[in-house]
């Protein structure tokens, strides 16, 4: 009986430590568990973390590398508006003219001089300025032209089609352009030409 | 190995965050001042643009960069956008920016109107006081206004107001030339030459002056006082007035002395 107790009380001992046990395991892994889990949880977020922080990065500086590289009126190329034999040097470098220095030989007084038929023969409807942006190539040649209209209040209005082209034709044949120039290099470069109507004649160029 | 993969991947985390919020920081947190500076060193490019927008969208009444913004858009011909920035600017601070939209219209776009309009409004919001607008003399350029309108008998008005402002050894030397051209284009050959004169006392290098001055001399007929003249246009053709951005009122080529020294030579 002795034995049956001591029996039945190692054998109860023995399944209290049994239990023990089995609650420490138990208890060692849950925590072992959660552990696991916060570490993996832990690592889930660095990495987010990581993959965040690199697209932000890499939106922020395709969007930062796009506005350095563009810039107010510059003009790309369009095959249904362009001369396509018209050549520019280098189209990674465009200056503004005024940076390097691009003129007409003589000035707008020449080009005044030279355009004094059509200025006297073209009528206007309204007043207002035409402005023409266009390039001028490292040869002295011009294309790419765009325009701009605005009327005597300075908004933008609409001149005739026809009579913009015919004025675009004649800028088109002047041949005295000096190229922009930089430490000896010729460049291409955006040039601006302006012709002021009022009472229905060019009245100036500039 | 792990621990040092995992130290890695946090560094990295800071830098790439570090570095977006610095952008951040540059183009929409940092002092407004900063940030002006900072559009206005790149002007022309997008991100210029965009940062003034940013500014104009945080500070709704921040004059200066509607002006600024308006620069590139001037410079490169869309003047509908340019000057829509800089009415706004005027609207929000007339004293400081009409000076500004009068001289863009007087030397960009040659609207003598227009710029007079604005050089008279700033005069009358600054009583007893002379303004500069972009540095220059107002009464000089309300002269060059009425110059490129031909009203020369008002030119010669706001010319003298501004050597009266400046006094005769401040003045701007080409007040002096236009005063000159002004009297020729009147007819008064003898007083032209006094005025371009005055000029060349200033400066003996002033080669409009000199042209000037041949030019009346022809009129009144002394040709050898005209040839002389006319060769030291020549020799200071070199100092002549001329800008990066556009052809001046008053200015004068190698090729038009030339020109008229065929004339004179028939």
């Amino acid at each position: 009986m002795i034995f049956k107790v001591n029996q039945f009380t190692f054998t109860n001992t023995n399944k209290r430590v049994q239990t023990e046990i089995y609650l420490l395991v138990d208890i060692f892994y849950c925590c072992t568990q959660s552990t696991l889990k916060r570490n993996i949880q832990l690592k889930n977020k660095l990495n987010i973390f990581l993959l965040v922080g690199f697209l932000l990065a890499l939106v922020l500086t395709i969007w930062v590398y796009y506005q350095t590289t563009n810039r107010i009126g510059d003009i790309t190329f369009d095959k249904d508006i362009d001369n396509s034999e018209f050549k520019i040097c280098n189209e990674d470098r465009i200056p503004q003219y005024y940076a390097v220095g691009t003129n007409y030989q003589n000035g707008e007084k020449a080009i005044k001089k030279e355009l004094s038929e059509l200025i006297n023969n073209l009528n206007f409807k309204n007043s207002g300025f035409i402005t023409y942006r266009f390039i001028v190539n490292c040869k002295g040649e011009v294309g790419s032209f765009r325009v701009k209209t605005i009327d005597s209040v300075l908004k933008e209005n609409v001149f005739d089609s026809q009579k913009i082209k015919q004025l675009q034709k004649s800028i088109e044949k002047l041949k005295q352009w000096n190229a922009g120039k930089r430490k000896d290099e010729t460049l291409d470069s955006y040039y601006v030409l302006n012709f002021k109507i009022q009472n229905n004649k060019i009245t100036d160029i500039f | 190995m792990k621990i040092f993969i995992k130290i890695i991947k946090v560094i990295f985390t800071i830098l790439l965050f570090a570095y977006s919020i610095a952008i951040i920081y540059l183009i929409a947190l940092a002092p407004k001042e900063k940030r002006f500076k900072i559009a206005e060193h790149s002007q022309g490019f997008y991100l210029s643009q965009t940062m003034f927008d940013i500014l104009i969208f945080q500070n709704a009444n921040y004059s200066d960069a509607y002006f600024e913004k308006s620069v590139a858009f001037n410079k490169r011909g869309e003047y509908a956008k340019g000057f829509e920035l800089l009415d706004k600017a005027v609207k929000l601070d007339p004293k400081l920016h009409l000076g500004y939209r009068g001289w863009m219209k007087l030397r960009k776009l040659r609207d003598y109107e227009n710029a007079l309009r604005d050089f008279n409004k700033l005069d009358s919001l600054t009583p007893n006081f002379v303004d500069s607008p972009w540095g220059e003399d107002i009464d000089f350029l309300r002269g060059e206004c009425y110059y490129g309108k031909k009203n020369y008998k008002k030119a010669i008005e706001l010319f003298n107001r501004n050597i009266k402002n400046q006094k005769e050894d401040w003045a701007d030397i080409h007040t002096f030339v236009y005063l000159g051209l002004c009297e020729y284009e009147l007819g008064n050959y003898k007083k032209a030459i006094s005025e371009f004169k005055r000029g060349l006392k200033q400066s003996e290098n002033l080669c409009e002056a000199h042209f000037g001055i041949a030019k009346s001399y022809k009129e009144l007929g002394q040709m050898d006082k005209a040839k002389e003249f006319l060769l030291k246009a020549e020799e200071n053709i070199a100092y002549k007035r001329d800008d990066v951005y556009n052809e001046f009122l008053n200015e004068i080529y190698l090729s038009e002395i030339l020109e008229f020294k065929q004339q004179l030579n028939k």
